[in-house]
């Protein structure tokens, strides 16, 4: 029998649903495996379809992008109810993604911000968006616009997480492929990745690290074959699972740690920050803390796609 | 009045919905397309290094 699933988004960027897309000719094979009940982005079911579904209706729902409104944690409870199992897809499912950077600020910075100061808007009245107005006789309803970003397992019980901003397309298509064998691991695994650190799938050249001064991209040529961190270029291979196919690595970038900690690690992050004292040449902590302060945007650098999950989560409020 | 929403719209990136009012003759009283989403990568990207925006604005669409 076909698999019942739905894909859905929440505070997302559709990379995620554009890599299911991605795996070219499998899209056929999951077509077999599995009826699609819901997807926004390439088809057209609506809210009202998936309430009418009877609960455990779907045997499995991929959830990409993180939970930012009242909307997305409303149709994330909706769909827990509606599904046997809950995958959360990509980066910021899991950990919040690049959208959970939005926790250095409070939900008042960024409406003024984004409404009242950017540069290309004009709005002299001054509007923000409104859970409620009224336009005459038409009452209209807008989610409420949170303070923090959350997870996914933030607000709803999730079944399994498949890593990665986006997750490798392959990765997603043998997901796929527990699903319809019936050969998905414990549940709370992470599935569709590795489960060593990228830096152990690294085919860049590794000798003894020390490091003594951090460096930006633009201020040296970094050389093809050698390990980033050795040359002194942050790379959070040495916090990150492995499971990307070494993406930006073998474009010439530095990781910056999309796949999230490995097991047992509560905070990719600061997993990192102590990775990175560890190759620092340094005779004492004071001179550690010297060649630390050298790094430019530590929380966006280390917490890249994780502060929504991480310890610290957001600025005070 | 009749109501009809149409939510979520589809087959683009993002989110959005549509109200429709109806008068009592079943005309077009009022149409609202309603974009209930915001991630604030205006606020975000504050500050961020320049060699990092790149990697960081791609994921305000990845379509
Ligand atoms: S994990 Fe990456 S690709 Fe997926 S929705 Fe988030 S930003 Fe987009
Ligand atoms: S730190 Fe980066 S470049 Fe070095 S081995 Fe690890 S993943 Fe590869």
């Amino acid at each position: 029998m076909k698999l019942n699933i739905g894909i859905y988004w929440g505070a997302a960027c559709g990379g995620c649903d554009v890599a299911i897309l991605d795996t070219h000719e499998k899209l056929l094979e999951i077509a077999d495996m599995a009826d699609i009940h819901l997807w926004p982005i390439a088809m057209d079911f609506k809210y009202s379809d998936v309430r009418a579904m009877k609960d455990g209706y779907l045997d499995a729902v991929l959830f990409s992008g993180g939970v930012r409104n009242s909307e997305n944690e409303e149709i994330a409870k909706l769909l827990r109810a509606k599904t046997k199992t809950m995958i959360a897809l990509g980066a910021c499912a899991q950990m919040g993604g690049v959208p959970g950077l939005a926790n250095m600020y409070t939900r008042e910075d960024i409406l003024k911000r984004v409404y009242l100061e950017s540069e290309s808007t004009a709005n002299t009245e001054g509007i923000v968006p409104l859970e409620g107005a009224k336009n005459g006789a038409h009452e209209l309803e807008l989610p409420r616009f949170y303070n923090t970003v959350k997870t996914l397992s933030q607000v709803v019980d999730v079944d399994y997480t498949i890593p990665g901003c986006p997750p490798a397309s392959m990765q997603i298509y043998s997901a796929l492929g527990l699903i319809w064998d019936n050969m998905l691991p414990k549940k709370g695994s992470i599935i569709g990745a590795g489960d060593r650190a990228l830096c152990d799938e690294c085919s860049r050249k590794k000798s003894e690290k020390t490091i003594t001064k951090i460096f930006r991209t633009h201020e040296k040529l970094p050389d093809a074959e050698t390990c980033f961190l050795e040359q002194g270029f942050i790379c959070l291979g040495p916090a990150t699972r492995s499971g990307c196919g070494s993406r930006c690595i073998k474009s010439g970038t530095p990781c910056r740690g999309c796949y999230g900690p490995l097991d047992d690690v509560a905070d990719q992050g600061i997993k990192m920050l102590s990775a990175l004292a560890s190759v620092i040449e340094a005779k004492d902590e004071k001179d550690i803390d010297a060649v630390l302060d050298t790094v430019v945007d530590p929380l966006r650098t280390f917490h890249r796609f994780s502060l929504a999950s991480s310890i610290l989560r957001r600025k005070k409020a | 009045m009749k109501r009809i929403a149409i939510d979520p719209i589809t087959r683009l990136e993002g989110h959005g919905k549509i109200t429709i009012f109806l008068n009592d003759e079943g005309a077009v009283d009022n149409a609202y397309l309603q974009i209930p989403e915001l991630r604030g990568f205006e606020k975000f990207v504050e500050g961020l290094p320049v060699e990092e925006i790149p990697r960081v604005v791609t994921r305000i669409c990845g379509v």
